[in-house]
């Protein structure tokens, strides 16, 4: 198996706003990466800089250890069809699938033909007259029917009702059961997407939240309830779980905060009458974006 | 050179939109001509006079007709096409030279049309009525290497300036593009202005190449545009 995508060093600024502030990540090839966070951390951004598809401020990306460049045979084992794909006014859907295999060795006939017609594109509609959903669909036969070794999906579930949504999940797993790959793609219905992920990356502020297999990312996500007073007690006792929100209603207060809690942490909680739950992965990463913490 | 073939089946992936077009846009500058002799005709009388027909020679529809369109073709190009060749993992470099090549096409096509349009137009002596619409003075009055020749490089310039545009606005944005946009015009004015200041010498090539010499502004022209997008689109981005 190969090395995968290494992130070295990436800052990306326009003008005096930095989207990506030094960014230090590798994504393992073969595996299914979710790139969370809320909208406006650099999600995209990563992406387009992981696909050349735009150039660093500053940093490097490594394909399996090598500047890719401009060589084409390393471009080719990319593929990334944004949630904005541009297409040419021109071009109706069969113009656009019947190029498609030219451009991937790998190229899935089967599959494409299955999801056109699982999606119901209409192949002499021009593309431009699609719907938001039936662009996103677009998108997916594009992304899945490639074959690519580095594979992103940027948000592709834009506009598809939830029949069309698990249609996409289905195949996504199907695709990459057929041929393993290394499928980057970003989510914010972060809990539906999860039993696919097997890492997750969390961007705050163009920074790097959390970056994590999703067993360890599920177990970080803990609330803890119970009276304000005991509640803050803790939390001061605690330093290594902090407060990432918090609510407060009337004399008892929720917080989420990082886990696992320890065996002695966990009965000192309940000594202190707080209620220890689990939270959801969505829950993690909104708690995330709500706080500047970033797990080390 | 199979990497540069995909970019050019994605610029061909609409056949009608960037080789029929050309032909319609002809068949319509024909038609009109008819019809405005028609008309004429109808007033004057058929046939129509030694003199309303050789004015036709001035006929300049088949040069300007078709501009807008191949402009429009090569912004496309360079915003639309690019972006999908970059998404479906096309280099900057392999995108430009499939384009490139796919502008040749488009450009040989049009003149080859305007070539068969000549043959049609001798063969129906001039449309039947007697109008000039290919058989034109600035094309030499039927030197089929002129008409060729000529709307080739000018299909070519036209592309080529859609594309560099295009390509610009991908690697600069808006504000710089226009800017880019402003200098060229300058460039270009300086140029005219040179050439008037040395009218004499201008006009002696004139005398020497003929027709050849617009041609091969329009070449250089042409040739310019590309090596610009070349150069603007490494920094080009989506």
């Amino acid at each position: 198996m190969t090395a995968g995508i290494s992130v070295i060093g990436l800052t990306k600024t326009y003008g005096d706003h930095t989207v990506l502030d030094d960014l230090h990540l590798t994504f393992a090839a073969g595996k299914i990466h979710g790139l969370l966070g809320a909208n406006g951390t650099g999600k995209t951004t990563l992406m387009s800089l992981m696909s050349r598809h735009t150039f660093p401020t500053r940093g490097r990306v490594l394909l399996d250890d090598r500047e890719f460049g401009e060589d084409p045979r390393q471009a080719q084992r990319l593929c990334f069809v944004r949630e904005n794909q541009l297409y040419n006014d021109a071009f109706k859907v069969r113009d656009v699938l019947r190029i498609a295999p030219d451009f991937y060795p790998t190229w899935d006939a089967a599959t494409t033909t299955r999801l056109v017609d699982r999606f119901r594109l209409p192949p002499a509609t021009v593309v431009k007259k699609l719907s938001r959903g039936q662009r996103s669909a677009l998108a997916i036969v594009l992304a899945l029917g490639s074959r690519a070794d580095f594979t992103f999906l940027d948000e592709p579930y834009l506009g598809l009702d939830p029949g069309a949504r698990e249609t996409f999940y289905e195949e996504l797993i199907r695709s990459y059961g057929a041929q393993p790959r290394t499928i980057i793609m970003s989510t914010h219905l972060v809990d539906e997407a999860a039993p696919l992920l097997e890492e997750v990356v969390v961007l705050n502020q163009g920074r790097v939240a959390l970056q994590a297999p999703l067993e360890e990312a599920e177990a970080l996500a803990l609330t803890l309830s119970g009276p304000t007073t005991s509640l803050d007690r803790w939390l001061q006792e605690h330093p290594d779980h902090p407060s990432l929100t918090r609510r407060t209603l009337g004399p008892t207060a929720t917080v989420t905060t990082l886990g696992p809690l320890s065996d002695a942490e966990s009965a000192s909680a309940s000594q202190a009458q707080l209620r220890v739950t689990s939270t959801s992965l969505q829950g993690l990463v909104a708690a995330l974006g709500n706080s500047n913490h970033e797990v080390a | 050179m199979t990497h540069a073939l995909r970019p050019l089946k994605l610029y061909l992936a609409n056949r009608y939109f960037v080789l029929g077009v050309p032909f319609f846009i002809f068949a319509v500058v024909v038609v009109l001509s008819v019809a405005i002799l028609a008309i004429i005709g109808t007033m004057q009388g058929f046939p129509l006079s030694e003199e309303v027909r050789e004015s036709t020679r001035n006929n300049v529809g088949v040069l300007f007709s078709a501009p807008g369109f191949l402009v429009s073709v090569g912004v496309y190009a360079a915003t639309r096409n690019f972006a999908l060749a970059l998404a479906l993992g096309v280099t900057r470099r392999n995108f430009w030279a499939g384009t490139a090549l796919g502008f040749v096409l488009t450009s040989a096509v049009t003149a080859t049309t305007a070539v068969v349009g000549l043959g049609l137009e001798y063969l129906t002596n001039h449309w039947f009525i007697g109008v000039h619409v290919f058989d034109v003075h600035m094309f030499g009055n039927g030197d089929v290497t002129l008409l060729f020749v000529g709307l080739f490089v000018t299909a070519m310039a036209c592309l080529a300036g859609g594309a560099l545009f295009g390509t610009l606005f991908r690697a600069y944005g808006t504000v710089r593009t226009v800017m880019w946009g402003a200098a060229i015009g300058v460039a270009a004015l300086a140029l005219l202005a040179l050439a008037a200041t040395n009218e004499a010498r201008v006009l002696a090539w004139q005398d020497a190449w003929g027709e050849w010499l617009s041609v091969s502004v329009v070449a250089a022209v042409a040739a310019a545009f590309l090596a610009g997008s070349y150069a603007a689109v490494r920094r080009a981005t989506v």
